[in-house]
């Protein structure tokens, strides 16, 4: 039995065993030790994902705490590319089951095709309830889908704060690019492009938590390692009251135009509404490109904020101005008049006043309240272009009012030396002539009129509008208060102002006065009417409508600024927006519960 | 059943014991690779238990029929085993896209498994005169075996069992080169063997199949599919270290990065939670286990003892070999099960009757 021959065998076998148990080792040490690290570090990467917990973007509230903008939860689809086994059967799948295109999944992968491939895609945001439950029962036959619950913005009262409080989108490319400014943000994330949300992002941002979760090879959750808790973002108190955004945003509606109203005794701003508007909820659940396309390309420009954007003529407006520097020089009187007959030659043409058959001889009450134009002819030359400048910057017209939004656009008060400067040419004496009115180079935004109304309201002194009053962290602790700044304040000639305002409330509450249908009951409002003729572009449109006002008369507490775009006559299309407005704030507030009865008849 | 106390004392106590230690290692680590199941780990341990049973029974009985009895009626036992695989064709169970059960009386049986220890006993009864004779066997003389073993391994082939096919044609052969070939044999045998994977690339092997092969060449080429298998095994391995992750702790089964990692895979679950240390203890069990198979066949009685003996050293060695290699990618991805390890009732009784054969063969060393 043990003859040479086998026992050879025996020794080949031993040898096999041997080369065998040679060759597992080596593998094995070259897994285990040389790599085991690696090894091991790909082994924790597998079963641990870093999932982002999206902060709460802080609260916005109006100057009663009603709530202006908020978070709610919503239902995001993301996509994890390592997690698919087969690419169509996940994407198809999913265009499937939920109202989105095989070519947008892509095209959103695409996009994020330089991010590692356990980064999360999302796919789709804020889908309804139904299309929840189907990618939830399909889950199977998905991997690599899942669905995050995570925090929307919302904004119950859509397109009436849209311009103010502005809007959340997903950060772009674009911004992802600057490395520097956006080094906290990654696609995917919301930032503020618009409004407050934009100028006050740092403070409503909140700082993202992070969860540390063990997945399985289909990316589902087993467990949640750990949690840091995200921050939410603070919140901001605001100026800003609801019931008179409402009223004015309600009164602009169909039109094109803007109000604004500042509380003249500290800036803060209580109305700040434009149209035609937008509903900032379709961009913060991902605006569609249709929708985007819809607004961008509206000749009506919807995404531009008037009141502080929008440059018109502020025709008749302007006149307080010129009334509050000439009477301070002391170069009219109260008893200063001239006689308008209708018209005013000068040069070789004859400037024309509003009413054909002139206004007689009127003194400065007469023609704030009449609103003559031959007077204010007078009185423009006589100051001289560069003195209506000079009262115009330092009441903050003109220049940006430093008003707590981005892209505030300045306005223009033409001087000699901004003639030379833009054009190199000598100011004419002629062109001051249609300055007085408030017509030519001269180009204001709403916000600038209010800060001459609560200039005059309260008795010369205006500040720099504020929207925030003040930053709250989610503990509930002021992070900040805003506290008034003062933009101007002037020791004006005694009595100046008290003819001017005397004259302004003459507008609406004497015979003959431009606004006398806007009347209010139980409250003295004052103001000055305006309608400014529309730019060579929009001829055939009709007169822009200017109203500025504050009230009550004595101690107002409020000042506001009323354009509309083709309005006609400031009396007829802006003064009773006003109007509303100063009922609104007088009204509705001893008795909320009465206005609500109001409403519903 | 009377059993002779001589017997008793001739029983290969090494073997006993080196298999039980396997067999304790591979019942531990099923608790831990089946964690993760929705229906725990209980529900496995428990079959395999009454697999266990049932295998040591039918080993006991094994044992107490002389070998030489077995082999005088190898015919039959062979005629029923090729029964069973073509039943499992005709009314077999579907279970991820192959047909590799039966069930009877509500135990699901997979009797490929069985076909090893069978072919050996058969193939054995065929060649064990020619040893005898110290004949180098000729072409001739290789046709017959050959042929009754291709017979089981195109009907396994078909199930499909890739795996379980090519654990029978290599054993076979191993078997052959035991017995001893002449050196045009050799030639023959060598020059088809260059052809072969030729040929089976083209006309035998499914596009899955070929897949496999592919993305073991290059890991990376799908590494979302089969490579993916291979990639997650040799990280569960790897990230074992020196001393692995410890007992329950291994995290790429335990969240299924490893699909079969409770049967075919079950090595990385293993190597990933007791790391190089116990890896290289579990290797030398086996390369004890199957040298002491050698050993028996070396010692054997007769020739017929040596060659089932050296068959079934064959089927321990081959099915460790191509599991292991197959989880540290050292060979393509193919089903096959890590003997008294991995989970499955068919592999571990088969297994058992196989070790009753070592001892049958061992205890009666001493007889004439």
């Amino acid at each position: 039995m043990k003859e040479e021959k086998y026992t050879s065998k025996y020794k080949w076998c031993t040898l096999v065993l041997v080369l065998t148990m040679t060759v597992l080792l080596i593998r094995l040490w070259d897994l285990q030790i040389m790599r085991g690290t690696e090894m091991r570090k790909l082994s924790e990467q597998n079963r641990i994902r870093v999932k982002k917990v999206v902060a709460p973007r802080g609260i916005m509230y109006d100057r009663t705490g009603k709530v202006l903008a908020d978070t709610r939860p919503s239902f995001n689809i993301y996509l994890t590319p390592e997690d698919i086994k087969d690419f169509s059967q996940t994407v198809d799948g999913l265009a499937r089951l939920i109202d989105c295109d095989r070519e947008d999944i892509i095209e959103k992968m695409k996009a994020m095709s330089g991010m590692p491939p356990s980064f999360p895609i999302k796919i789709k945001s804020d889908i309804p309830m139904d299309e929840v439950a189907k990618v939830e029962a399909n889950r199977v036959y998905i991997p690599g889908i899942s669905i995050q619950i995570e925090p929307k913005r919302n904004y119950p009262y859509a397109a009436s704060f849209a311009h103010v409080i502005g809007y959340v989108s997903e950060v772009s490319d674009d911004e992802l690019k600057d490395k520097k400014k956006y080094k906290d943000y990654s696609p995917g994330d919301y930032i503020g492009k618009y409004g407050l949300e934009r100028a006050y992002e740092k403070d409503l941002r909140g700082i993202d938590g992070e969860k540390r979760v063990e997945v399985d090879a289909m990316g589902r959750e087993i467990r949640t390692l750990d949690v840091i808790e995200p921050i939410p973002g603070n919140s901001l108190h605001l100026n800003l009251d609801l019931d008179l955004q409402l009223t004015a945003d309600k009164a602009l509606e169909t039109r094109r135009g803007a109000a604004v109203a500042i509380n003249p005794k500290t800036g803060g701003v209580l109305v700040l509404a434009s149209r035609p508007g937008f509903d900032p909820n379709l961009f913060a659940s991902g605006i569609k490109k249709k929708d985007w396309q819809t607004i961008a390309l509206d000749k009506a420009h919807p995404l531009q904020n008037r009141a502080i954007q929008g440059g018109y003529p502020p025709g008749s407006t302007f006149k307080i101005l010129l009334a509050l520097k000439a009477l301070d020089l002391g170069i009219i009187n109260e008893h200063t008049s001239f006689h308008c007959s209708g018209g005013f030659p000068y040069g070789n043409r004859v400037f024309k006043c509003w009413k054909k058959g002139g206004h007689g001889t009127v003194s400065v009450h007469r023609a704030i309240v009449e609103s003559c134009d031959v007077f204010f002819y007078n009185v423009g030359l006589k100051l001289g272009v560069d003195r209506i400048h000079e009262i115009g910057d330092i009441l903050g017209m003109g220049r940006l009012t430093g008003i707590d939004l981005p892209a505030e656009q300045k306005g223009l008060i033409p001087s000699t030396e901004w003639k030379r400067r833009r054009y190199n040419q000598p100011w004419y004496e002629g062109e001051t002539v249609s300055v007085a009115i408030g017509q030519g180079a001269v180009w204001l935004t709403p916000i600038h009129l209010a800060m001459l109304s609560s200039f005059v309201a309260n008795d010369g002194k205006n500040f720099k509008p504020q929207i925030v009053n003040r930053i709250v962290s989610p503990e509930g602790k002021v992070i900040k208060t805003f506290e008034p700044v003062v933009n101007s304040e002037l020791k004006l000639k005694p009595g100046v102002l008290k003819l001017v305002k005397d004259g302004m409330r003459g507008v609406v509450n004497e015979p003959g006065g431009t606004a006398g249908a806007s009347k209010v009951q139980n409250v003295l409002m004052s103001g000055k009417t305006g309608t400014a003729q529309a730019g060579s572009q929009s001829v055939g449109l009709g007169d822009h409508a200017w109203f500025i006002a504050y009230a009550p008369s004595e101690d107002a507490s409020i000042a506001m600024s009323i354009l509309v775009e083709h309005g006609l006559h400031g009396s007829s299309a802006a003064a009773p927006i006003a109007k509303s407005l100063t009922e609104t704030l007088f009204k509705a507030k001893p008795d909320i519960k009465e206005a609500k009865v109001h409403e519903n008849r | 059943m009377r059993i002779d106390k001589r017997r008793y004392y001739h029983l290969d106590w090494y073997l006993i014991l080196n298999g039980l230690f396997i067999l304790g290692i591979g019942l531990m680590n099923l608790i831990s690779a089946t964690s993760s199941f929705s229906s725990g780990s209980w529900n496995f341990i428990i079959k395999q238990l009454i697999a266990f049973i049932l295998g040591l029974g039918l080993m006991l009985v094994v044992m107490y029929y002389d070998y030489r009895i077995i082999a005088n009626h190898s015919k039959w036992i062979y005629a029923g085993g090729i029964f069973l695989v073509i039943l499992v064709l005709v009314i077999g169970l579907a279970a991820g896209g192959a047909r590799r059960w039966i069930s009877i009386f509500g135990f699901s049986i997979q009797p490929s498994e069985l076909m090893k220890p069978i072919l050996v006993i058969f193939l054995a009864n065929m060649l064990y005169e020619k040893k005898r004779q110290n004949v180098p066997l000729s072409l001739k003389d290789i046709a017959k075996p050959l042929l009754w073993t291709l017979l089981p391994f195109v009907l396994i082939l078909k199930q499909p069992d890739l795996g379980t096919g090519i654990v029978i044609i290599l054993v076979s052969f191993s078997m052959l080169w035991y017995v001893g070939l002449k050196k045009s044999t050799y030639a023959v045998m060598f020059g088809v063997g260059a052809i072969s994977p030729f040929f089976a690339w083209h006309y035998l092997m499914k596009p899955y199949q070929k897949m496999r092969v592919l993305s073991f060449i290059n890991i990376d080429a799908d590494p979302a599919g089969f490579g993916y298998h291979a990639k997650q095994a040799i990280i569960a391995v790897g990230s074992g270290k020196f001393l692995g992750k410890g007992f329950m702790n291994g995290t790429q089964h335990k969240l299924q990065f490893i699909p079969e990692h409770h049967t075919d895979f079950i090595f990385t679950v293993f190597s990933e939670e007791w790391g190089f240390v116990g890896s290289v203890v579990l290797f030398a069990l086996f390369i004890s286990f199957i040298n002491r198979c050698l050993k028996i066949a070396m010692n054997a009685h007769d020739e017929l003892g040596a060659i089932i003996a050296f068959g079934i050293a064959s089927i321990f060695y081959v099915q460790f070999t191509i599991n292991v290699m197959m989880a540290i990618h050292l060979a393509p991805v193919v089903g096959i099960p890590l003997p008294l390890i991995s989970y499955g009732g068919s592999s571990l009784i088969s297994m058992l009757m196989s070790i009753g054969l070592l001892l049958n063969i061992s205890t009666r060393r001493y007889m004439f």
